[in-house]
C-alpha cells in the first residue's frame, strides 16, 4: 500500500500508518493474532471507561473536570435521542452512548502520535454500522411485526408504481450502513494521509515551516472531525432508530 | 460546602437541592437554545454525506443487480435495471438527507404558521 516516490530524498509512505502488524515478533496475522488494533481497540474502551466509570466516581454535585466531560458526553446523546426518536427511543439510549463513546475515543486515540486508528479500517466501522443496521432492524420487526415492512411500501404513491419504488426503498435501506461505515473510514483515512503528506514535505528545509503550520492546522481540523464524525454516527444512528420505532411515512 | 454525599439524608438533601436548581436554571435560560450544540458542523458535513449515498446507491444497485444476474443467468439486463434502481434509491436518500437539513434549519417542522392559511388556500 505505500506510495514510494523517491525524488531529492523526499518519500511518501502515507499509507503506512494504516498497516496492520503483529504486536509480539512478525509472521502472518491470524485472527487470534494480538495486533495493534487490538491494543488500541482494547485502549478505546479502557478510555471510554476511564471517563465514564472513573472520571464520575465522585459523584459530586460540582463536577471536576473529567465528570463535567462525562456529563457532557451523557447529555448531549441523551438530548439527542429524546429529539430525534422521541421518549421511547431512550430505552435504547445504553448502547447508542456506547456507541459515541467508542467512536469518538477510537478518533481521538488514533490522533495520539504513533498510535494506530481503528476506525480508519473499514473492518471496524463496517462491524459498528452492520450492528446498528441488524440491531434496527431486528426492533423494527419485534415492535412492529410486519407492519415494519410498511417502511418499504409507499401508500401515498399509485398502485402501479408501488413494486418499483419497494425495489428503490429497499436499496436505499441498504445503503444506511455502507454509507455509514464508509464515511467514516473515509474521514479517517483521508484527514490521517493529509497529515502524514505534509509532514513528508518537512523534510525539504525550504518548505518545512509551511508543511509543519499546515501540519497544525491539519491536526486541529482532524480533532474537529473526529468528534463530528461520532456525532454524525450517533445522529444517524438515532434517524434510523426512529424509523424502526414509527416505520409510518 | 461538603464534595461528597455521606449519608442518605444527605443524598436527599442534595437531590432537593439539584431540583432547586434545575428549576431556578430552567427559569433563567433562554427557551430556543438552537438546533444543537454541533449544528453548525453538521451542515457542513451534509454535502459530504449526501455524494457518499448517492454513489453507495449506485454501488450497491450494481452489486445487487449482478448478483441477481449471477444466479438467474440473465447477465447484463438485471445489472442495467438494477443500475438505474440503484441510482433512484441514491439520489431517494440524498433528498431525504437534504430534507433533514431543511428540517434542522427550520426549528419546528409543522404547526408554527397557524395564521392567515385559509383565505390563502383558495388561490393556491
Amino acid at each position: 500500500m505505500a506510495t514510494e516516490e523517491t525524488g531529492g530524498g523526499l518519500e511518501f509512505h502515507p499509507m503506512d500508518q494504516f498497516v496492520v502488524s503483529p504486536l509480539f515478533g512478525d509472521g502472518p496475522v491470524a485472527w487470534y493474532t494480538p495486533t495493534n488494533v487490538t491494543l488500541w481497540l482494547a485502549l478505546t474502551a479502557l478510555a471510554s471507561i476511564a471517563v465514564l466509570v472513573l472520571g464520575t466516581r465522585g459523584r459530586a454535585i460540582v463536577p471536576n473536570r473529567a465528570q463535567s466531560v462525562a456529563e457532557l458526553a451523557y447529555g448531549l446523546v441523551h438530548k439527542m435521542i429524546e429529539d430525534i426518536a422521541g421518549k421511547d427511543g431512550l430505552r435504547y439510549f445504553p448502547y447508542i452512548l456506547t456507541l459515541f463513546m467508542f467512536i469518538v475515543f477510537a478518533n481521538l486515540l488514533g490522533l495520539v502520535p504513533m498510535a494506530f486508528t481503528t476506525t480508519s479500517h473499514i473492518a471496524v466501522t463496517g462491524v459498528l454500522a452492520l450492528a446498528v443496521f441488524f440491531g434496527v432492524t431486528i426492533i423494527g420487526f419485534v415492535k412492529n411485526g410486519a407492519h415494519f415492512l410498511d417502511l418499504f411500501w409507499v401508500r401515498s404513491a399509485p398502485l402501479a408504481v408501488r413494486p418499483v419504488l419497494a425495489v428503490i426503498e429497499v436499496i436505499s435501506y441498504f445503503v444506511r450502513p455502507l454509507s455509514l461505515s464508509i464515511r467514516l473510514a473515509g474521514n479517517m483515512i483521508a484527514g490521517h494521509a493529509v497529515i502524514k503528506v505534509f509532514a513528508g514535505f518537512a523534510a525539504i528545509a525550504a518548505v518545512a515551516p509551511v508543511a509543519i503550520i499546515a501540519v497544525i492546522g491539519m491536526y486541529a481540523f482532524e480533532v474537529l472531525v473526529a468528534i463530528v464524525q461520532a456525532y454524525v454516527f450517533t445522529i444517524l444512528t438515532c434517524v434510523y432508530l426512529k424509523d424502526a420505532l414509527h416505520p409510518s411515512h | 460546602m461538603a464534595d461528597k454525599p455521606r449519608g442518605d439524608a444527605d443524598r436527599q438533601a442534595d437531590a432537593d437541592r439539584l431540583q432547586a436548581l434545575e428549576a431556578k436554571l430552567a427559569a433563567l435560560t433562554p427557551k430556543p437554545s438552537g438546533p444543537s450544540p454541533m449544528g453548525k458542523y453538521e451542515q457542513a458535513n451534509l454535502a459530504w454525506r449526501m455524494v457518499i449515498e448517492l454513489v453507495t446507491g449506485l454501488g450497491l444497485g450494481f452489486v445487487f443487480g449482478y448478483g441477481l444476474d449471477y444466479l438467474l443467468g440473465t447477465t447484463p439486463f438485471l445489472m442495467v435495471l438494477f443500475i438505474f434502481l440503484g441510482l433512484a434509491a441514491g439520489v431517494k436518500s440524498m433528498m431525504r438527507t437534504a430534507g433533514e437539513l431543511d428540517r434542522t434549519s427550520g426549528a419546528s417542522p409543522e404547526g408554527d404558521k397557524p395564521g392567515p392559511a385559509p383565505d390563502r388556500d383558495e388561490r393556491d
